[in-house]
């Protein structure tokens, strides 16, 4: 525990870093943009969020993480009403908020926590090598899937499928029974693609091909790779960033904040900044693999996967590895809601590595 | 289970890795590519135009120059919504929105770019654009450059025109720095000397956001000024050629026989050089308002060709300056009848009386007696046939036929054989015998001036050959001349005060039988004895009269005589010359 080197210390560090350089970030493209700002500007509110994080995070480090078990069923049902909520009335870009006074508060963020703490305790209670184990979380995820798809918010909900997949496979389930349930998925697929939204089916196959068309729908696409791709090896300095100051690029606080650091510190920050989610990612993998519960391994490993998940949807979107997808950059987008999850997930994790250092 | 958790790590390695390889190929190699894009993504270049030169008569009064108006432009790139603006675009100018549409939808190698999408901006449409601006992203006014003529129509044949360049021309002068939507000369002095005249654009790159509005200026780019032009053209000579002509359609050229200058030049139907496209369709074009009539218009030059033969006639010694013939209104060559244009004839006459009078039978004797060879070979002399060389574009050579295809030694002789000339032409012409047989190559260009007043060229007069003609032979034309405008047929010229020595013509008779009216034209130099002016004046329906009457008030105003225009003694002279009965028997 009083361990410098220790795996919860690093953790913190790490995360405190990836906060201050969100905010620094923000700050960066604060100087830059003009529309979308009223009122206070978004780093001000940033420091606002993280404040709050940290102070969540404070008090979720004493909450004994085995508690969350206990209030799994509470969360699943109360996720489910929020994002029941987010459907009726949800407003924003795609309608995925809910209005809480000048708080847009994201159900689907917390939700990816929420089906984390439900999926351990499930597949923590069962025999993970039956395939009913499986189709049961598959049930339990397809559910806030669907509601998330609807939103549609087809990056968190493709991230609940891979959440679920990657925690099935780490904790032994069988690869056959794998095999199926993806069959299973790949069948079901052709109706849900009929049930995504226009703007969806073009993102996606505008991801195909976006030089067809770089002013229109490949913009974001495009722009995000010249954004990243001007930076160079050195970066344009910091807030001396063209790209993302001058609004080219919609949501680059939020989705596309990774490009705003590659612009700004260039290669050498993205290096840097890989190194700290790889050393973050690394200090859960050593807290899972020591922890003796089945619950906090679970736990644990769902973390780590979501973490890895967002890291790798969020840059690999904005290098045009993958679709435009709207997923945060974890501690470094922008948004109340998904610092708040990250802050909720790290004092979990926290709490975890306590608990499991003491034994 | 261990190891599938062992391998998840190895699977984090690869991600991040893979993400790692990515900005890699992103940032290192393929770095000058993006920052190349990136900078174009928020820097707009806004163009100005190319400034051209003044373009200034002989005495430094300006003809033509640029001055600032406002334009609507657009950038492609920054126009998101292609449909509603065409829609409110066209409903505030009444312009066609699928050719908008068209517009704004077309491939563009650079989309970050201004083009002009209309010119000339009226204060009203600047006020109703920014009014709309809302609804126009991408859309905006700005500045620009404006050709002014200032006297309009009235030297278009002489200054020309600009216009945009085309695809082609770009091809071919990419490396003069020129984009789409740059002007470039395209007829009359603006092209002829386009490259003088043409500046190097200037503009402004500036940093835009992402609906297209100026943020900063990043760089600013002068403006290098086109260098100025100073012509030999008179305004006032050209003011007074105009408001002779009026509108008849026809053409004025006045030259100084002394060197070559142009002092004016004049061609009607004229058109508007800031409205070029509207004379280019029905039922404007009809008129042919784009043909220079001084340089391109390829007459028979009808009697004032009556010079050429009687220089011939003198010179080879066919006839002498006392040689009598008589006309008695009609002649028989074979079993064809010609006729003067003096039905009951001139009676007994000598080449002294018969070019005042301008007798068909008396010159188509002579003339049948020189011969074809004979008469081509004196129209060669002066250079018929062959481009009098001017630095205009465009210019005619007019056609000096073989023997066989000249309509016969008669009809040459009197100008109305197959040989044709430009105004011009027959301007250069008698401004010889006007100097005793200079043919000097007119010029319209006197020097071109660096903007800050340097010399950069300066035309000096040339002269193409020096044709000899003894003293006697135009001793003897001279007098004919100057005979032709004190009692003969070019009497409506006279101007008391001033000594003017001219030669009527009537082009393409054979229009009369047709019931076309004639082309009248007049030929003459003054002062007589010291020209230092020579005109030419044309006119496609009219009489020579007419036509002699319009040079003499011209001549009376650039000498500012106070005397009014002595009365003619004849009046409405009308010439009508040798006409084959049957047109076909001269073939």
């Amino acid at each position: 525990m009083e361990n410098k080197n220790n795996p919860g210390r690093i953790l913190l560090t790490v995360s405190f870093i990836l906060t201050a350089l969100g905010i620094l970030l923000l700050f960066s493209a604060s100087k830059g943009i003009t529309a979308v700002q009223t009122g206070i500007p978004v780093y001000i509110k940033q420091i606002i969020w993280s404040f709050f994080g940290i102070l969540l995070f404070s008090w979720l480090k004493e909450f004994d993480y085995r508690h969350w078990n206990k209030l799994a069923h509470i969360l699943y049902f109360v996720c489910l009403i929020l994002l029941l909520v987010v459907l009726a009335v949800g407003t924003g870009r795609a309608g995925r908020w809910i209005k809480i006074g000048w708080f847009n508060f994201q159900p689907s963020e917390f939700t990816k926590f929420v089906l984390i703490i439900v999926l351990a305790r499930y597949f923590s209670l069962r025999d993970i090598g039956r395939f009913s184990t499986l189709l049961g979380g598959m049930i339990i995820t397809g559910i806030l899937f669907l509601l998330v798809l609807l939103q549609p918010n087809l990056g968190t909900a493709f991230l609940f499928i891979v959440i679920f997949f990657a925690m099935a496979y780490l904790e032994g389930a069988k690869r056959k029974h794998l095999l199926i349930l993806i069959v299973i998925g790949i069948l079901i697929s052709p109706f849900l693609w009929m049930g995504l939204k226009d703007y969806q089916k073009q993102r996606l196959t505008v991801f195909l091909n976006p030089w067809k068309d770089p002013l229109g729908k490949g913009y974001n696409i495009l722009q995000s790779k010249i954004t990243i791709g001007s930076g160079g090896i050195v970066g344009k300095g910091f807030l001396r960033g063209t790209q993302t100051k001058l609004a080219f690029l919609p949501e680059f606080h939020t989705d596309f904040i990774f490009c705003l650091l590659a612009e700004e510190f260039g290669l050498a920050g993205v290096v840097a900044l890989l190194f700290l989610y790889y050393v973050f990612l690394t200090q859960i993998w050593k807290i899972s693999m020591t922890t003796q519960d089945p619950f906090g391994r679970l736990v644990g490993i769902g973390m780590m996967v979501m973490f890895l998940t967002q890291i790798f949807v969020n840059i690999g979107m904005a290098c045009g590895l993958l679709p435009v997808a709207g997923i945060p950059l974890p501690f470094l987008s922008y948004g109340g809601s998904a610092l708040f999850v990250c802050f909720i997930s790290l004092a979990t994790i926290y709490n975890l590595h306590r608990n499991t250092a003491l034994f | 289970m261990e190891e599938r958790l062992k391998t998840f790590l190895q699977l984090v390695k690869i991600l991040l890795g893979i993400i790692l390889l990515q900005c890699v190929n992103l940032q290192v190699f393929h770095f000058s590519y993006y920052r190349r894009m990136s900078n174009q993504n928020c820097i707009r270049t806004i163009d100005l135009g190319i400034p051209r030169g003044k373009i200034l008569d002989r005495n430094g009064r300006i003809l033509a120059e640029d001055r600032t108006c406002f334009n609507l432009v657009y950038v492609p790139y920054d126009i998101k919504n292609s449909r509603e603006v065409a829609t409110t675009l066209s409903d505030i100018f009444g312009l066609d929105p699928n050719e908008l549409l068209k517009q704004f939808d077309k491939p563009s190698s650079n989309p970050f770019e201004r083009r002009i999408l209309k010119r000339n901006l009226t204060q009203s449409e600047i006020a109703t654009v920014s009014e709309y601006a809302f609804k126009l992203p991408g859309v905006f006014v700005q500045a620009g450059l404006d050709r002014q003529y200032t006297l309009k129509e009235g030297t278009c044949h002489v200054l020309g025109y600009i216009g945009e360049i085309n695809q082609d021309e770009l091809d071919a002068m990419k490396d003069e720095g020129l984009k789409p939507g740059h002007y470039i000369g395209r007829y009359g002095i603006e092209k002829q000397y386009d490259d003088f005249l043409r500046g190097k654009s200037g503009g402004y790159q500036i940093e835009v956001d992402a609906h297209g509005h100026q943020r900063k200026i990043l760089r600013e780019i002068a403006m290098i000024p086109g260098n100025n032009i100073v012509l030999t053209l008179d305004q006032s000579v050209q003011e007074a050629c105009i408001n002779a002509l009026e509108n008849r359609h026809g053409s004025i050229v006045v030259m100084d026989p002394r060197n070559g200058e142009i002092l004016a030049l004049v061609s009607n139907p004229s058109f508007d050089p800031s409205n070029v496209a509207k004379y280019l369709k029905p039922p404007y074009s009809e008129r042919t308002p784009f043909l220079n009539r001084v340089i391109a218009g390829q007459y028979a030059p009808g009697s004032i060709f009556k010079i050429i033969t009687e220089i011939a006639a003198l010179e080879t010694g066919e006839i002498g300056e006392h040689d009598r013939i008589e006309c008695t209104g009609s002649m028989e060559v074979g079993d064809k009848i010609f006729h003067c244009w003096k039905e009951e004839g001139h009676g007994w006459l000598d080449i002294n009386m018969a070019l005042p009078f301008s007798c068909n039978i008396f010159f188509g004797t002579v003339g049948a007696k020189i011969g074809v060879e004979k008469i081509l070979e004196y129209a060669k002399l002066f250079d018929f046939g062959k481009q009098t060389g001017i630095d205009l574009p465009g210019e005619k050579s007019g056609n000096l036929p073989s023997p066989d295809e000249s309509g016969g030694a008669i009809n040459l002789a009197i100008g109305q054989g197959a040989l044709t000339v430009t105004p011009l032409q027959l301007c250069v012409m008698i401004s010889s015998i006007a100097n005793g047989g200079n043919l000097w190559r007119p010029y319209l260009v006197k020097k071109i001036l660096a903007p800050d007043g340097k010399v950069i060229k300066e035309f000096q007069p040339f002269v193409k050959k020096t044709i000899f003609i003894s003293d006697e032979t135009l001793t003897v034309l001279k007098r004919g001349l100057r005979n032709v405008v004190r009692f003969g047929t070019g009497a409506g010229a006279n101007v008391s005060g001033i000594e003017i020595a001219g030669k009527t013509g009537t082009a393409q008779i054979a229009q009369r039988e047709l019931g076309l009216p004639t082309r009248g034209a007049f030929a003459c130099y003054a002062p007589a004895d010291s020209p230092n002016i020579a005109m030419v004046v044309f006119l496609d329906e009219g009489s020579s009269a007419q036509a002699a009457r319009i040079a003499g008030s011209i001549i009376k105003k650039i000498y500012t005589s106070e005397e009014t225009q002595s009365e003619t003694t004849i009046s409405e002279t009308q010439e009508v010359q040798f006409l084959p009965s049957g047109s076909e028997g001269f073939e």
